[in-house]
Formats: structure tokens, sequence, C-alpha cells
């Protein structure tokens, strides 16, 4: 698959022609199929893009695509772990809510402690945590990951509001806030670390074991299992990085405000992450999809909401264009 | 012994018009030219079946066998070339049209829903209703069961299929054209899954449709079975006709040379050399209500087979000695160890490979690229400080290419695109990265063709001369004959023989196989 992205349509093409130089029409055609299959997503994205620059001219001013950018950068994150767990055949319905319980946690060490350092560490290990609970229920006490996420969506959220008692809970830290409101040159920090997430995510899935066992797991696994590999490892591997992905969110949306809600904040991210990545093309039941499709699926979400907004589009019914968006990108894909 | 009833056939099927039988054939494809991707795989091809024969449809893998009955089918639409029903021109532009016009295709992977009954099987898509759309199930009973009745079957209509043996599923599915009144029912390699009496139960059934006018275009690999129930044959090579006629004017290796475009030794592959240490034992090895009581040994540089009819347990005992399964009891040593094996990592570790059966299900992960499903078991031979390295991967896998004789123009493709038998070579090459001392085949030659088949056998006995230590699992006696040293054959659950490899008859294998003859430590 992932090969199959730097595929050479010319090979096949020289063989063809010397073989039979009847068959150009043919050719051309399955060339223009493979260029669809493979880079549908991007070019949804620039019809998306430049539908978007020819409705409303102050789309594209710099401003406003660099704040498309900071706006994606969060679900962004959350959707490449979404990416990995579904291209594993599994599904992660707490990342909402354990970014909120990570964020909460992350406040509270850092008031106790005073130190930026703790409370990052704090965030990455809680996140981690709760996904390699989730990665335990599903590769060793074998519970659907639909299942085993949905519980721990519930109960992190639980907490969450139990430990803020339902309310805010904001940093003591002034300095804190820097994390989510600084920038280098044009960029702000959260769009750097959203970047440099797709680029590790990216490598992490293509050039590592790790990654070629995902995709091996989600296209058939009991092959993977009598390949030898570790399935279990895998899958707990899996849930555990979507954690760690959650909380590098949580700590952007924790520092951004300086405050995080633990009724309010990460509600409906998961939906917001699968949509991207079924928009990016990763099929539902693993073994096929990429990193790539998934980061052109967080901007082209964020150019919707983004336009809808330059157009003044109540609201209310944004979820339904986002809804119709989703069916309309799955519709297409399913042709090939 | 199913058959007295057979004959009442006309009752539903419309009486074979003697004289149209000879003079015009019920299916004629005329020149049909078929390209994907402008890659031809059918070149001017023709195919003529007559009313109420068997005709058998040859060739290798990737000759064209399936995309020329896909055409027939409705599934592909020819480039070019016409197809005649009873001499009508007609035009197969979808699976539907093509069943209206009488044609039934019956895949090798059989299209029954296990979690439904067997008249909803029966029936599905065509359910009969009442007028408020409420299901007739009495109604649909009754006629799903006056067609078992008819073809001897004793089956329950309301049985789940679930609960069914396999040739039973594809009763349903030859009853199921039967009920669409089907006049020509293609069958792709039905009896690779099958028993051999369930074999004979099929092949009963289809000269008994036979009589009544029923045509069968019938797509094999074995030859023996081909002799035995076809008319007439027609086979092709890479996309192209090379010879059609009648079976009972052509001896089996003919056939054999005009498929493969050389003649096949018939002869046994498998030279008697002497053999290394033992480096498996296997002591008294159980598993409830799977195997008991299994001992053998295997040396180095040797090739033990094992054989019996389906259900007989091999399978299962090497799932367990490879880790899949992990409940049994007993002892395995390798070279010497007492090892406990609860995980297929183990085994590779303890010096075990398998190459399973089923390859779709157990052995290829169908959306990786063929280069990632051969390295998939050693990707640490192709990495650098945790970074897989392309392109030693890439030219690993044009070694194997080169050794294996695999054919891929573009090895990126996922390997779901392959023939089957190049998609096991890819396999094997994965199973010789991982460089174990002791390999495992479980049916290495399923669904693969004559010529793939041979070189096979000549991997595996090449792997026995470099010092492997191998076992083939076989439901094919002539297979172990031809490539085992040791033969041990298996009957429910137990070792019923133990024969050297060139002492073995068929014969004597299959009364042993089939329980007839007991003789749990008979050495050959």
């Amino acid at each position: 698959m992932q090969l199959a992205q730097k595929g050479r349509p010319i090979k096949l093409a020289n063989v063809n022609t010397i073989k039979q130089p009847n068959q150009e029409t043919s050719n051309t055609k399955s060339r223009l199929s493979w260029l669809w299959s493979e880079y549908s997503v991007i070019i949804a994205f620039l019809v998306i893009f430049i539908a978007a620059a020819v409705m409303n001219p102050r789309f594209l001013d710099m401003n406003n695509q660099l704040n498309i950018l900071m706006q994606v950068s969060i679900i962004g994150i959350v959707a490449l772990g979404m990416t990995v767990v579904m291209l594993s055949g599994g599904i992660d319905l707490s990342v909402g809510s354990v970014l909120v319980l990570v964020g909460v946690i992350t406040v509270l060490a850092l008031n106790a402690t005073g130190s930026i350092l703790v409370a990052i560490l704090t965030a990455l290990v809680v996140g981690s945590f709760a996904g390699f609970l989730n990665g335990l229920m599903v590769a060793k006490g074998r519970i659907a990951s639909f299942i085993a996420t949905l519980g721990m969506m519930a109960a992190a959220r639980s907490i969450a509001l139990y430990i803020a008692e339902g309310g805010s809970i904001s940093g003591e830290v002034s300095s804190f806030t820097a994390i989510a409101n600084s920038d280098l040159w044009i960029f702000d920090f959260p769009v750097i670390i959203f970047f440099a997430m797709t680029a590790l995510v990216y490598i992490l899935m293509h050039k590592t074991r790790f990654g070629r066992y995902v995709y091996a797991l989600g296209s058939n696994e009991k092959a993977a299992l009598l390949s030898a590999i570790r399935v279990d490892r895998v899958k707990m591997g899996v849930y555990t990085l979507v954690g760690l992905l959650v909380s590098v969110a949580a700590i952007i949306e924790t520092s951004r405000l300086n405050s995080i809600s633990s009724s309010s904040s990460g509600v409906q991210y998961e939906l917001d992450a699968i949509a991207a990545v079924i928009i990016g093309g990763t099929r539902m039941t693993g073994g096929r999809g990429k990193i790539m499709g998934t980061f052109f699926g967080v901007l082209i979400l964020g150019i919707l909401n983004n336009m809808m907004n330059l157009m003044n589009v109540s609201p209310h019914l944004q979820g339904f264009v986002k809804g119709l968006i989703i069916i309309i990108a799955v519709v297409f894909q399913k042709r090939e | 012994m199913i058959v007295e009833t057979i004959i009442v056939f006309p009752l539903f099927l419309k009486r074979r018009d003697e004289s149209a039988m000879t003079t015009s054939p019920f299916l004629t494809m005329n020149n049909i030219e078929k390209a994907f991707n402008g890659v031809p795989v059918l070149k001017k091809v023709s195919l003529t079946v007559a009313e109420g024969e068997i005709h058998a449809l040859l060739g290798e893998n990737g000759a064209g066998k399936s995309t020329l009955m896909n055409i027939l089918g409705g599934v592909h639409q020819p480039d070019n070339g016409s197809i005649h029903i009873n001499g009508q021109d007609v035009k197969m532009s979808n699976p539907r049209l093509s069943q209206e016009q009488g044609v039934s295709f019956i895949h090798q992977e059989l299209n029954v829903v296990a979690d439904l009954r067997v008249y909803e099987n029966m029936f599905l898509g065509s359910e009969l209703r009442n007028k408020v759309g409420f299901l007739k199930v009495e109604e649909m009973c009754r006629q799903t069961n006056e067609i078992l009745v008819k073809l001897g079957v004793d089956i329950n209509p309301k049985e789940y299929v679930r609960n069914l043996e396999t040739s039973y599923k594809q009763l349903i599915e030859i009853s199921k054209a039967l009920l669409h009144k089907s006049k020509l029912i293609i069958m792709d390699e039905p009896t690779t899954s099958l028993a051999e009496h369930e074999v004979k139960r099929l092949f009963e059934l289809m000269r008994n449709l036979k009589k009544s006018g029923v045509s069968f275009i019938y797509i094999s690999h074995k030859l023996k079975e081909i002799k035995e129930v076809c008319d007439t044959y027609t086979v092709l090579r890479d996309g192209e006709l090379v010879g059609t006629g009648s079976i009972e004017n052509e001896n089996l290796d003919t056939i054999t040379k005009l498929m493969v475009g050389k003649s096949i030794s018939q002869e046994r592959f498998v030279q008697n050399h002497s053999f290394g240490p033992v480096v498996l034992e296997v002591k008294n090895l159980s598993s409830q209500g799977l195997y008991k009581n299994v001992n053998f040994t295997l040396r180095k540089g040797e090739i033990l087979g094992f054989t019996g009819l389906a259900g007989d347990g091999r399978t299962e005992l090497f799932e367990s000695l490879f880790g899949y399964r992990k409940k049994y009891t007993g002892e395995i040593k390798i070279k010497n160890q007492l090892v406990k094996i609860d995980h297929p990592r183990k085994a590779v570790r303890a010096g075990l490979g398998l190459v399973p059966k089923d390859r779709k299900e157990n052995a290829i992960i169908k959306d990786l690229s063929v280069i990632h499903n051969m390295s998939l078991s050693s990707i640490g031979h192709f990495e650098k400080s945790g970074f897989i390295q392309d392109r030693q991967e890439r030219e690993k896998f044009y070694y194997y290419k080169d050794k294996l004789n695999i054919k891929v123009h573009n090895p990126r493709i996922t390997i779901d695109k392959l023939s089957g038998g190049n998609q096991q070579k890819v396999i094997i090459a994965k199973w010789l990265e991982v460089d174990t001392d002791i390999i495992i085949f479980d049916n290495p030659t399923q669904g693969i063709d004559v010529g793939a088949k041979q070189e096979i056998y000549q991997q595996i006995v090449s792997l026995a001369e470099q010092g492997k230590a191998v076992i083939i699992l076989s439901s094919e006696a002539p297979e172990v004959q031809k490539i085992c040293h040791h033969i041990y054959v298996m009957y429910q659950g137990e070792i019923t023989a133990r024969f050297k490899g060139e002492q073995a008859t068929e014969d004597e294998i299959m009364s042993y196989a089939t329980g007839s003859k007991r003789e749990a430590d008979k050495i050959g």
C-alpha cells in the first residue's frame, strides 16, 4: 500500500507499449484511475480549497490560512493516532475523554509542583497509561475495541469531572501558556507540533517494523500471528501510541487557554478524528490507508469549518454540512 | 448410493432433445478477447459446450480460465468476440443476466452463508413472498426438500449451513443452480476441500444431472478426476487456446504437456540419502477431540509426509506444534531440548517454520505488497538502527524471485494480484528468509497449477538436501509419495500407519486413511 503510493505506472506503461502499441487508450484510462485512487484525498482537498477561495476572497488571506492550521492542530494530532488504531482494525472512542482527564491531571501537577516539565511528563504518562489500559483490554482481554474504548470513554470523563468537581480548573503557572501561544517564524507552536507529529507517525508507519506489523494485523490478523508476529504486543503498542498522541493534544489544549473544562473540553473529538481518518481514505476494517490521507482529511475538515464561519452559516447547521461531506467522501472512495 | 432417485429429474428440467445435442451446442463462445490494463489475458479464445456434456477447462493458474468464466458469468465484459446460447447471440452484461440465460457459477470459495438455514441459502435473493410481503417459509422448505430428495441428499432444509460438511455446502450450491433451472453449471476446483467419498458423491451427481441435459464446465488441476468425469476438454495457456477435443482419445501426459508446454515427470522427486541427527521428537502428543498419542521423530535432511482425509487432525496437530493452539499434553523436543511452545514466535525461535494451508486466510496479507509479504517474518534482516531499508528488502526479493521463479512484473503491487502459485512461492520465500531448521508445509500445492507444483516440489526436495528437516501435510496421497522419505497416515486424530516413501501405494495409504486398516506401530 504505502509503496504503491510511490508506485511506478511508467514501468507498466513501458512493458505495454512494447507488447501492445494499440493499448494507448486503456493505458491512459488506467493511469487516470490509478491517479484518482492514489491521490483522491489530495484532489478533493484541492477542489475544496479552490472552491473556498472562489467563494470568499478572505479565505486566501494569510492570517486566515494560518488560523485554519491552528484550529485543526489538536484534532489533527488526535486523528494521527486514530489512523493508526483504525489501520490495525480497531477504533478508539475514548480519545476526547482521555484528553480531558490528561488535561485536568496535568493542571493539577502543574499547580502542585510549579514545574512545566513535571506537568508535561505527567501528561504523557497519564495519556499513555490510559491508552495502555485500552490496549490491555483489547489484546489480552479480547474485548472488541469499540466496547473497551467506549468503557474508557465513560470512565475517563467521569474521573475528570470528579477531580474538577464538574467545572474548569486553571493553571497557576503563567509560562505554561507559552507552549501553545508562541510562534516560530509565521507558524504557531501547535501547528509545528502537528506537522512534526505527522512526520514522526509517517516514519513510524512506513519505515519501521511496528508500522508494517500494524498494517499486517489490520489486514489479516491470523496470517500476521502465523507469521510469528507478536500480535498482542503490537495492539498494545497501537493503543498506547494513541494515548501518547492524545496527551500531546491535551497539553496544547490546556496550554492554549491555561485551563481545561472537565465538562465541555474534548467533547466529540473522537467523532471529528474518525471523520478526518475516513475522509483521508483509511478503511474502517483496517489494513489499508495512509497517514498523509488523514493529514489532508484534517485540512479538509478545517477548511469547511472556516468557510462556514466566514460565510456566517449558522453553527447549528455546520454539523449537517460536515456529515454530508463525510458521507460523500466515503461514497467516492467506494468506487475503487 | 444416492443415485436411484435422480432419474426423475425431468420434473423440473427440460428434457434433453436427443437430436439437438449433437447438432447444436448449448454454449458457444467465439474468439473472446480481453485485456486488463493493456495486458492481454485472453487472445481469441473459443469454447463450445454441448447439452449434457461435462467439459473440462484446463490450464495453469494465470492461463485465463477464470477470466473466460467470469466473462461467461457476466462479471467481466469481453473486448471482442461473441457468446451464443442455444444458437442465440447473448450479451452477459451482468451476473444476473447470465443466470437468466441458465448459467450458474459455483466458485472455489463457496458462496453459502453459514449463519442462514439451508432453504434460506437456496432462495437467497429470490425469496418467495406472499401478497403482504412475508416470506413463504413452508413453500420454500417444500421446494428445497424436493430438490434435495431428488439429489439423494438427506439434509433438513431448516438446518443451519454452518452445521454441515463442506461437501454438503457444495451440494447446496448445486441445488441452488437447479432451483434456478440452470442448464450450464461452472464448477471451479470443486474437489479441493472434499474427502474421497465426497468426491465420489459429487461425480455421481454430475453424471446423473448430465443425463437430464445439464452441462458442466469443470475447472480443476486434478487430471485423474478429469479423466474420470469429463467428456471433453479445452486447454488454455497464456490466454491462448492450445487444444480441445474429447477426453477419451487423449492420455493425461498429452494434456499435461499442452498445459505446461513441456512434459512433466511423474516419478519420485526425492532421493534417499542418509539423514542427520534427530531434530524434532514428538512424544504422546494429545489434544482433546483433535488428535491423540502422536509419536514421531524427524531427522535433519528428512522429508516426512502426513496424509489422511479431511478431519484427520493433522493440521491441528501441527498448529499445536507451531504454537497456534495452546492446549495439548505430551512432549515436544527440538534438538534434544524440551520445549513449550505457546506462540508462533516461540516456535520460530525454537527453529520451526510453517507454510500454512488456505493461503488466503492464513498466509497472505492481501493489503501488503509482494515484497512486504516476503519480508514480514524477518524484518530484522532489513533493518538498520530501527529503520527498514527498502533497497535491501527489494534486492532480497529479487534474489528469491530468481531462485523460486516468481512471476511478477512489479513487486510493489499487493500480493492478492498474483496467481495462487506465485503467492505460494512468495510465502515460501518468506520462510526461507527466516531460515528455520524445520519447515512444515501444510497443503503446499493447494489450488496451484501443475507447472508451479513441480517447482515447489523441487524446492522442497532441495531444502532437505541442504540439510533442512521438512514436514509435508497433504490430503493428496500421490503428493506425499512423490516427495517424502517417510509417510505417516492419520485417521481421526491418530497415526494409523508409517510407510517408507517408495513402498507406499496409494491404495494402501487410502485403506489406512479411511480407517479400514489400522496398525498403529506399522513401520515400513
